[in-house]
């Protein structure tokens, strides 16, 4: 377990280290916290011969509100987010998502934007930035763009980066002080991957839900947008939802798979009953109508 | 101050048996100053990586090699034909050399996914994968044999063999007598478990440094279970006189069987450096671990229990199999399993038919209570009989269990049972668990859609065992009060994490009158003491704690003499309490035991006559051949019914290891034992694929418990001291036998609302628990295992495959190499050499017949003896006679041999415990 030789640049500069992704042409990996690449890396599953360490890039971590939004640094520890007080505040479907990421120890040296650029369907990050509508910068020297995240993903641990690309930040819309957060794992240990994972965040007006964005982790190829549930969701009186109901709606998005440690059919039946119990729980805690 | 024990020979008013004294190891351990293995370097180190086959089954066509000599650092790089240049024998843990040839480095053929193939030899470890990675194979794939199923029926892995079955024990067929009961009886109740593969997963994984130090001397850092058995074992293999090798394993980070023999690698390392003139390391890194180290359990057992309408035990019978994969360290059919499934019960009659088989996996070795099985079966065959029949559970074991008021009694398989307390231990359990007031929460909770369940188990276990297996001899204990009066003893016991340092100097102290913190142990290194096959079967504490107590006793009394001598009193008015000599009756008297020790070494003209000059004293204990240990747990947990999630809520075990030497680190191997217990319950899985690659491969797939799911146990310690020198009975296993029904039954009583468990695969994940609450294949468990209309006729099968089909051979047939038939004028009459496929691998033995018309006599010659034998038949060509054995119990042995021209084939009836295949040659 000693990874393949590879050279190690740590540039400075947004700007030098796009110019050693350009020119690495493909052969290049970038490292922020390695609590998965490292692995990778002494198992020789992933080769590259050139590492880019971001860690040391002026303003790639550190979280800060922008207009409408927050927006977080790639390069920000998992453990510093967990304390921060404007993710606290703004952002607390993050927040919740985030204390289940790996470990204490792993939190400490693992990135928000590592496990997001990363794309791990089972993981808590990925799967939160779709819920929460969030968008990710994107940086080369071919110039910036800015993707949604629920286009972001396109399969297990594949996004559309190009190889030249760096992820550069990430930007959460802001959500009503007042919104309720649904969020629930099933993990076999705590800090395990999920075996069915559920993140989201639902405005309730008058009564009515006026704006919900929900997604699965753990329940497909890609973190899975609850886009059919949204939309049955939004305008409902509380009155008039059925969680059962719409657990089935949720439900229908996913393309859950077997392996060794849950089937297919065990996550889509866990699934279901986990959103309806998230539904209830969150919304007559908070509404006790 | 405490009552004086008349077996003290200390008399301290300080007794340091029975104290949870902190442990001498852990300031070390704890401060980072450990010394494993791969913490070892020598002057000019260079390190090993293998290259290992990619495929489960294949012959290697070639092995490219020139790309990875070119890189820089490089140094050597062995196949199996260059470390063929060493020659070394493959044996088991038992000393028996394997049936089926095993080289260190794949030769010719690939047996698994991981079986090394190629050694590299470079300046560093990553140098070395660089290089293997580099190792070009081409292979002629072939189809793998990866199930039990596949051994059944595919065709045999290993050369030479006519089927995958690696040993055969006991009846094919129920005796007539038992199947009348079975069916007869009022209530027939059946369990099946199917047993997953697991990893031995120590926190150190193997590893080895290897140096020879000149033409006949070999120095060995090894991670291991005895540095004394390592080397008697290596001398074996390599034909070295044990005094040319040097093991030393100071520190261990755990083994629970795994590093009883050297394997492959091991071998390969030490051929290696008998080779090559530098030392050699080889870590063994948590990806080779997982995916190449010898495995676990993987067991199918199928146990049909008879009761009467009152619950009572009438007759049992089982069919046992096991996936030896490759290269298993020792072929077994686990009789173990079937020796120890009743002792502790009311059971008239009990058969069975166990088989190991080889496939194309890595090899398994032994794991912590290798043959558990036997309590999960019974004990969760119990629960579910109780259920059907209506019965409390503990109602139902109390009924059958061997009480002390039962005993001396012999078990259906003949161990005779005389000092066990399974019963007293569930009675003293239920003292410390309000049953009735745990079944009014549970039907409460019920109401609630909660789901509580209660699960109780009782077992016993055999440990401490010498004397009557190949490596299993007593311990030694070499103590010594210095000149400064400071106490040193060298022991043949080892640590792997067991606190043997502590646990020694514990009744070394007590025993001898002198302060715990004055007394060092010394072990892990077989040039500084005696000869002891040290942990393996719960054995330390029992055989090194008599071997430190009876020593200590010795040099006791001989300090005695000595002040009785110079003080002009009696022996019997001297006692010694924490290092200090007194007089009965005059105080002024009292020495330091050092101020004796000064005159001991060096004042010889002031010792008694006949006195031998310094404090020293030796002795080895060989105990009875084997002690029991007993225990009752319960445990008490929580199924969620969305999610099929269990918590574990409350456990409390009641064991009865005899004497407590130190309650912390027996609570410690208990704890130890049931957390893995847990993992093997809940989590541990090493599942191949369909092409034979292991797909655990990280500890993100292969989940081992954690913290948060291992409870806080209770302990109830009920010691009944055994009849050994100290009374201990051995604890190390324990928790990892009756961990896995303890838990399954509250499981099980769990979910009894919805259903029963009808076949408990391990591990018991959410998705299988859900199958039970559903009464649906939600896991797709049943589709696996049952899932094509083939795979269905073989499941159900299992007891008896079609003799006719000429894939496995059935028992009694017998099989004629080439077709030979036996001619009607060949004598059996002359010398053989025969080969009998004993429980503890095959036993080589020489025969020698004498025919006088149709009369058969002779004798048959093992190392253990020679035996004659008389009163044989002789007729067309098969040969059948009896043979009384002793040892290890009374048993007739029933031959019925076949002659086939210069080939000897057939069996051997070994009483209870079945049948064994006979073979041989003429010598």
């Amino acid at each position: 377990m000693k990874p393949a030789p590879f050279d190690y640049v740590a540039p400075r500069t947004i700007e030098e280290a796009l110019r050693v992704l350009a020119e690495a042409g493909g052969g290049a990996t970038v490292i922020a916290g390695g609590q998965t690449l490292m692995p990778l890396l002494n198992l020789r599953m992933s080769q590259p011969f050139i590492l880019v360490d971001i860690n040391g890039i002026e303003g790639f971590s550190g979280v800060t509100r922008i207009d409408g939004g927050t927006r977080i640094g790639p390069a920000t520890r998992q453990a510093d987010a967990l304390q921060d007080t404007i993710l606290a505040r703004h952002l607390p479907a993050f927040v919740k998502a985030l204390s289940h990421v790996g470990h204490h120890q792993t939190r400490n040296r693992g990135t928000v934007g590592g496990s997001i650029a990363l794309g791990e369907p089972a993981a808590e990050m990925p799967a939160t930035a779709v819920a929460l509508g969030a968008t990710i910068e994107i940086a080369s020297v071919r110039g910036t763009r800015r993707v949604p995240a629920r286009e972001f993903y396109v399969g297990p641990y594949m996004t559309v980066l190009e190889p030249d690309e760096l992820v550069t930040g990430i930007v959460y819309p802001d959500w009503p002080e007042s919104h309720h957060v649904l969020f629930r794992e099933v993990a076999q240990r705590p800090g395990d991957f999920a075996l069915v994972g559920m993140v989201g965040a639902a405005v309730v007006e008058s009564g009515t839900v006026g704006r919900a964005g929900l997604a699965w982790f753990g329940m497909g190829p890609t973190p899975v947008a609850m886009v059919q549930l949204e939309a049955a969701l939004v305008g409902k009186s509380l009155d008039d939802l059925d969680p059962d109901a719409l657990a089935a709606t949720a439900i229908a998005d996913t393309a859950p798979f077997d392996d060794h440690h849950a089937s297919a059919e065990y996550r889509r039946t866990v699934g279901r009953r986990t959103f309806a119990r998230t539904l209830r729980e969150a919304l007559s805690l908070r509404e006790p109508a | 101050m405490s009552e004086a024990d008349p077996q003290a020979h200390g008399i301290g008013a300080a007794r340091w048996i029975g104290k949870r004294v902190p442990r001498k190891e852990d300031a070390r351990l704890l401060t980072g100053r450990g010394q494993y293995t791969d913490d070892v370097t020598l002057p000019g180190t260079l390190h090993v990586a293998f290259a290992r086959s990619q495929i489960a089954r294949g012959n290697i066509v070639s092995i490219d090699t020139s790309a990875a000599l070119d890189i820089p650092g490089v140094h050597a790089m062995m196949l199996a034909k260059d470390i063929a240049r060493q020659p070394l024998t493959m044996m088991s843990f038992f000393f028996t050399p394997s049936e089926v040839p095993i080289t260190p480095l794949a030769d010719g053929y690939v047996q698994y996914v991981g079986d090394p193939l190629a050694l590299v030899i470079a300046e560093t470890r990553a140098i070395a994968e660089d290089a293997a990675a580099l190792i070009a194979v081409e292979y002629e794939e072939l189809e793998p044999v990866v199930t039990i199923a596949q051994a059944m029926t595919g065709e045999p892995i290993h050369p030479d063999t006519d089927s995958n079955v690696s040993v055969e024990m006991g009846d094919d067929e129920v005796p007539e007598q038992l199947a009348a009961t079975l069916e007869g009886a009022a209530h027939l109740i059946t369990q099946t478990v199917i047993h997953q593969r697991i990893s031995q997963a120590p926190m150190e994984n193997r590893a080895v440094l290897a140096t020879r130090e000149g033409p006949e001397e070999l120095t060995l850092y090894i991670t291991c279970q005895s540095p004394h058995n390592i080397a008697r074992w290596f001398s074996t293999a390599l034909g070295l006189p044990e005094g040319a090798i040097r093991v030393i394993a100071k520190d261990v980070g755990g083994s629970f069987g795994l590093k009883n023999t050297p394997w492959k690698e091991e071998c390969a390392v030490v051929c290696a450096a008998m080779l090559f003139p530098r030392p050699l390391k080889w870590t063994e890194d948590r990806y080779e671990a997982l995916t190449a180290s010898p495995q676990a359990r993987e067991q199918e057992i199928k146990l049909d229990v008879a009761f009467d309408d009152e619950g009572r035990l009438l007759g049992a019978h089982s069919i046992y199999d096991c996936n030896n994969g490759a290269y298993p360290q020792g072929a077994d059919a686990n009789i173990a399993v079937h020796m120890f499934m009743w002792p502790a019960y009311k059971m008239p009659a009990y058969s069975f038919l166990s088989r190991g088989w080889y496939t194309n996996t890595n090899g398994l070795a032994a794991y912590r209570g290798p043959w558990a099985m036997e309590s999960l079966v019974r004990e969760t065959l119990l629960d579910k009989a109780a259920r059907k029949i209506g019965i409390d559970p503990i109602e139902l074991r109390r009924r059958n269990l061997v009480y002390l008021s039962d005993q001396p009694s012999t078990s259906s398989m003949g161990i005779p049972v005389d000092d066990i307390t399974p019963g007293e231990c569930l009675d003293k359990l239920i003292q410390h668990f309000d049953v009735p007031a745990f079944r009014r929460e549970q039907a409460e909770a019920r109401q609630q859609g909660r789901y509580l369940g209660l699960g109780i188990a009782a077992y016993i276990e055999p440990t401490g065992s010498a004397g009557s297996m190949a490596p299993m001899t007593g311990e030694l204990a070499q103590v010594r009060i210095e000149p400064t009066g400071k106490v040193t003893a060298t022991m043949s016991t080892h640590s792997q994490g067991h606190g043997t340092a502590t646990t020694m100097a514990q009744c070394i102290a007590d025993r001898l009158g002198v302060r715990y913190e004055d007394v060092t142990v010394y072990e892990g290194d077989n040039t500084r003491g005696g000869f002891g096959p040290g942990a393996a079967g719960s054995r330390q504490g029992v055989i090194g704690g008599g071997a430190a107590i009876r020593a200590s006793e010795m040099l006791a009394d001989k300090v005695k003499t000595l002040a009785a001598h110079l003080y002009n009193a009696s022996v019997e008015s001297v006692s010694i309490e924490e290092g200090m000599v007194h007089v009965a009756g005059a105080p002024e008297m009292s020495r330091p035991i050092g101020e004796l020790a000064n005159i001991a070494y060096g004042e010889p003209h002031r010792l008694p006559p006949e006195f031998e000059a310094g404090l020293e004293v030796q002795f080895r204990y060989q105990p009875p051949p084997m002690t029991m240990t007993s225990a009752a747990h319960a445990c008490v947990v929580e199924v969620d019914a969305e999610t099929g999630f269990v918590k574990i809520l409350r456990w409390i075990a009641s064991e009865d290891c005899g004497t407590v030497i130190n309650p912390a680190v027996v609570e410690g191997q208990v704890a130890g034992g049931l957390a893995q217990a847990i993992g093997m319950v809940l989590l541990e899985d090493m599942p191949y694929d369909a092409r034979g690659n292991p797909t655990a491969a990280t500890f993100k797939d292969y989940l081992l418990p954690a913290i948060t799911d291992v409870p806080v146990f209770e302990y109830v310690h009920a010691n009944t001291p055994s009849k050994t020198i100290g009374g201990m009975r051995g604890v190390g296993e324990g928790g990892a036998i009756i961990g896995p029904p303890t838990l399954v039954n509250a499981i099980a009583d769990a979910l009894s609302p919805f259903g029963e468990i009808e076949e408990l695969v391990l591990p018991l994940t959410p998705a299988r628990i859900l199958d039970v609450i559903e009464q649906r294949d939600v896991s797709g468990t049943r589709a696996h295992r049952h899932g094509t209309a083939v795979e269905v006729a073989q499941m159900a099968d299992v007891p008896a495959p079609d003799p006719t089909s000429g894939q496995v051979p059935p028992v009694d047939a017998v099989v004629l190499p080439g077709g030979v038939h036996p001619a009607q004028d060949a004598t059996i009459a002359g010398d053989w050499n025969m080969v009998l496929k004993t429980p503890m691998g095959p036993q080589a033995m020489k025969a020698h017949f004498d025919v006088e018309g149709g009369a058969l006599s002779g004798y048959l010659e093992a190392p253990e003896g020679r035996q004659d034998f008389s009163g044989g038949t002789w007729s067309d060509g098969n040969a059948k006679f009896n043979l009384a054995v002793e040892k290890p119990m009374k048993i007739t042995l029933k031959y019925d041999l076949q002659l086939a021209g210069d080939a000897i084939t057939g069996k051997c009836k070994m009483g209870m415990f079945g049948t064994a295949k006979v073979s041989g040659e003429r010598s």
